[in-house]
């Protein structure tokens, strides 16, 4: 027998709107309900993809999961390595910023270092020129370095 | 958050409206498959943490983005105008063929007579074809609100659009299924 026999729905616009709205969600569940019935006669090869699909799709959930899982734990374990407190937040973040500090501290000592290089070199320059006979000025005097480029004799 | 077997489970009760509802949509079974695909994909690498309520909701939305992404991307590589022959094979009454419907039917209606068995379909098969032919924006509406059960807030939200427009595209809808299947001579 068939099932499709009811009568249809006649919207008539000067029913109450709670009465058409009745009718109309009525209507658009049988209609519905056929779209369901016609919906599991897919066919094989359709079926299957969208299996795979669910599988594919799972696989992938459940890989995402461990992903997340995974860091957390691994951080916990090095920071109660390092900091012998598992699970102090402070001391935790403390410890990560360690290293950045060490490294900026490096640099500004080899900064100094350097600065002090270049002055004690500058004063031994200096000090050599001042105590020398020759007065400073003769380095700027035009007939002094044509003679000291004149070969010897 | 949804444990692997209500994920799975989700999955398995939305799979089939999902493709039928991009088939309508994009007229094109593999394009259809690779949509659905994708969207369960992207549910589970996503949001595979929120709870199992909110799973049908996240679904219908990124079905909907996926199915406007394929239509933008189909968009830029044609940059042509519509192939209107798809539309016909699609959507008309004219290329039913009988003999294929009954083959995908199978056995599971033995029990009906042979015109109950083709009548039932060709009524299935028009209803089928009347829905794909909607406007989209009735029939994404119509289908979220009455097939896949959403609320009038959370087919809005799924469709980013207001609840009146959701409430006027569902009307517009009934109304149109209603003249067209009662002109074919159709009763619910």
């Amino acid at each position: 027998m068939n099932q499709l026999t009811h009568p249809a729905p006649a919207f008539d616009a000067l029913a109450p709107t709670a009465t058409l709205d009745a009718m109309q969600t009525r209507f658009a569940l049988r209609v519905t309900a056929r779209l369901s019935e016609r919906s599991q006669d897919l066919g094989a090869d359709v079926t299957e993809r969208l299996r795979f699909a669910r599988e594919r799709a799972l696989e992938r959930a459940r890989a995402t999961r461990s992903a997340e899982a995974a860091p957390k734990q691994g951080v916990t374990r090095a920071g109660a390595l390092i900091m012998g407190l598992a699970g102090s937040g402070w001391w935790f973040k403390a410890a990560a910023v360690l290293p950045a500090l060490a490294l900026v501290a490096g640099l500004v000592l080899i900064q100094r270092w350097q600065d002090n290089a270049q002055v004690s070199v500058a004063a031994e320059v200096d000090t050599a020129l001042l105590s020398d006979d020759l007065p400073p000025k003769a380095y700027s005097d035009a007939g002094f370095a044509e003679f000291l480029k004149t070969p010897d004799e | 958050m949804a444990s692997d077997k209500e994920l799975s489970d989700f999955l398995k009760s939305v799979d089939k409206r999902a493709f039928k509802r991009t088939l309508y949509a994009v007229r094109d079974e593999d394009a259809a498959l690779d949509i659905v695909q994708d969207t369960m994909i992207r549910l589970s690498e996503k949001y595979a943490d929120r709870p199992a309520a909110e799973l049908p909701l996240l679904f219908q939305r990124i079905l909907s983005n996926a199915t406007m992404d394929w239509f933008r991307r189909q968009k830029v590589r044609n940059a042509v105008v519509r192939n209107f022959s798809d539309f016909e094979s699609a959507g008309s009454d004219g290329d039913f063929d009988i003999l294929e419907t009954l083959e995908a039917l199978g056995g599971s209606l033995a029990s009906e007579s042979t015109a109950d068995t083709v009548s039932r379909a060709q009524i299935l098969l028009a209803i089928e074809a009347q829905v794909a032919q909607l406007p989209g924006r009735q029939r994404e509406a119509f289908l979220l609100r009455y097939w896949e059960e959403l609320d009038v807030a959370e087919t809005a939200a799924a469709m980013g659009c207001s609840e009146g427009s959701v409430k006027t595209h569902c009307s517009r809808a009934v109304h149109a299924l209603s003249t067209a299947l009662k002109a074919k001579g159709i009763s619910l």
